[in-house]
């Protein structure tokens, strides 16, 4: 009897085992098949599938060379220098204005006038914003853009993408902040610092991990946002997925190789996020999703 | 955006110590949450608007200074006859319901595998993790790729395992499933990783328990688990169907909309009418009914989880 027990336990384990790596596969292997395309010679491609670079195949840096090196250089290197310098710093933005409105909605008390909002109506009004389907503001934004001289201009674009994020950055700071003690800048307060010193220099560092979780998640939007960048962009500000998804459609059929590799230098700045650091991550997700 | 009482919450003392800290807060209060709100005024709600005034309009793309006339409710009434706008709306709705139940019952099944006592388990949380962060343009050309049915691995595997060889995207009632399915691949991790926070939070007592009173595997399931985490579940199930509704990147990259129309949600619609035909009122229209879809649906799920809840608590 105590036998069978341990040994249900024991094959229960297994299949546990069986299943998160067949779930790990099934995550990972769509990357696999981008870097082992990204190496093949196009005959290697149109051969029906091969799996296993030096054993199915010859891999060949032809692609990469004609990426990083060849025709696609200039371009490849504006799009990914374009999407780095709108993602960094809209998510700074971000984040910035989020944690003051995220401040200012667990500390002061508000009431709007006529409408009889409090804070929480306040809070649920600005994250009611990213219900909305972007689709729905973009052709605005872009005759508001167009008549206003900032379409395909970097200004513009951050401006879009921090309106985009600032509603779930003021959601999950308004978070962070509603846990941390109010004693250590009430004393500060007492000795005379002013509400932003207060905030400045006591409460941000305290709040770190929720900062930096918050600007990876406004860095990840932006960086993979593709709407945007489609109605209001057309080559100055244009951004990498923008260049990724225009690359496909040569009249002569896709490259595949060659969009392997663009994909794979797209992908290649939030695989490493999730790397390093999965934890902020999966701690943003969370928080912003319960609470 | 005023204020009715004077003093912040945290500090009863500063409004006895006197005015200093509290007239100081009084300008911090505002000057800490109006770059925010008007940001989202000036360019989340204006556009709302805009866009609404727009729906009632006929403006055409090339004749973007002063082209605009007003035409009334000419563009819903052409919207309700329009047979292709109805077909998105179906495809939008389908779209929704499939991949956010599919990324549901995945999820809660990795979630559960992964709420164990497992080794390597930092390794499977960023296994796990990475789809969902991928820019979705190139999802979409991976996804291109591996369904293809001529050099793509997915066929060539099923072959090898005796199975048959599916028209994943050339197909016209497979291509929708089969974008669920590469939505699947993105989305089921963030299911994931909150149900797994929602599972470790629930307490173990509980457990302990119904263990004690000889509570199977699926009875503990059914009756314990599925039950306690039927508000995560509701929140991630919701927050989920909302982005679904956005739809756009993958699909405009994948399928175009094909074959025919498919697979084409209202965004893409949206999209074409305006940016490819220069029609923007009545593409803002289409936009319009995408936002009224998406809050009746809301309302709809969120009154019937109320009313199963209800009926539960009886």
């Amino acid at each position: 009897m105590q036998m069978t027990m341990r040994q249900t336990r024991r094959l229960k384990l297994s299949l546990t085992y069986v299943l998160l790596a067949l779930w790990a596969i099934f995550c990972l292997f769509p990357i696999y098949w981008l870097i082992i395309t990204s190496v093949k010679l196009p005959i290697a491609v149109y051969q029906g599938p091969k799996y296993w670079p030096w054993i199915d195949f010859q891999p060949n840096l032809h692609a990469w060379e004609y990426v990083l090196a060849g025709p696609l250089k200039d371009q490849v290197t504006r799009s990914w220098i374009n999407s780095a310098v709108l993602a960094i710093s809209s998510a700074a933005l971000a984040v910035g204005l989020g944690s003051l409105a995220g401040y200012a909605l667990t500390r002061f008390q508000y009431l709007v006038p006529g409408l009889k909002w409090r804070n929480n109506d306040i809070a649920f009004w600005i994250i009611s914003q990213r219900m909305l389907p972007p689709v729905v503001i973009i052709l605005p934004y872009m005759i508001m853009y167009r008549l206003v001289g900032l379409i395909d201009t970097h200004v513009g674009m951050i401006l879009a993408y921090t309106v985009f994020n600032l509603p779930f950055a003021v959601w999950i700071m308004r978070d962070f902040f509603a846990g941390l003690p109010v004693d250590l800048e009430e004393s500060a307060l007492i000795d005379g610092a002013s509400r932003f010193q207060a905030f400045s220099k006591i409460v941000l560092p305290l709040a770190a991990p929720g900062l930096i979780a918050t600007y990876l998640f406004c860095l990840m939007f932006a960086w993979n946002d593709y709407l945007f960048a489609l109605m209001l962009t057309f080559s100055r500000a244009s951004t990498m997925p923008m260049f990724v998804a225009g690359a496909g459609s040569q009249s002569y059929g896709p490259q595949w190789w060659l969009l392997s590799a663009l994909s794979l230098l797209t992908v290649a700045p939030m695989i490493l996020i999730a790397l390093l650091v999965e934890r902020y991550i999966t701690r943003g997700l969370v928080v912003g999703a319960i609470k | 955006m005023q204020r009715v009482d004077a003093q912040p919450v945290i500090s009863q003392r500063s409004v006895e110590r006197g005015s200093g800290a509290s007239l100081q807060d009084r300008s911090a209060r505002l000057a800490f949450l109006l770059p925010a709100v008007i940001l989202i005024l000036v360019l989340s709600i204006f556009p709302l608007l805009f866009s609404l005034a727009l729906a009632f309009m006929s403006w055409d793309l090339s004749r973007l200074t002063g082209g605009a006339r007003f035409i009334g409710l000419g563009n819903f009434i052409t919207l309700v006859n329009d047979a292709r706008f109805w077909n998105t709306a179906r495809v939008s709705l389908t779209f929704v319901v499939g991949a956010v139940l599919l990324e549901y019952v995945l999820g809660l099944g990795v979630a559960m595998l992964l709420n164990q006592e497992v080794r390597f388990r930092r390794f499977f949380r960023v296994a796990f993790l990475v789809p969902m962060m991928l820019t979705p343009a190139a999802v979409a050309y991976a996804g291109r790729m591996l369904f293809n049915e001529g050099m793509g691995p997915i066929n060539d595997i099923i072959k090898h395992l005796g199975g048959p060889q599916i028209p994943w995207f050339s197909n016209a009632n497979l291509a929708l499933p089969s974008l669920m399915l590469l939505d699947a691949w993105e989305w089921t991790p963030f299911m994931m990783i909150v149900l797994l926070a929602g599972l470790q939070s629930l307490p173990p007592e509980v457990y302990e328990a119904a263990r004690v009173d000889g509570a199977s595997d699926w009875q503990l399931f059914r009756h314990v688990t599925f039950p306690m985490l039927a508000p995560v579940s509701i929140t991630v199930i919701l927050i989920r169907a909302l982005e679904a509704f956005k739809l756009f990147d993958i699909v405009t990259v994948m399928t175009g909309g094909g074959p025919g129309t498919a697979t084409e949600p209202v965004t893409l619609y949206a999209y074409l009418v305006g940016m490819k035909n220069g029609n923007l009122g009545y593409a803002s229209a289409i936009a319009y009914s995408l936002l009224v879809m998406v809050i009746i649906f809301t309302t709809l799920f969120l009154n019937s989880v109320r009313r199963r809840a209800a009926a539960a608590a009886e």
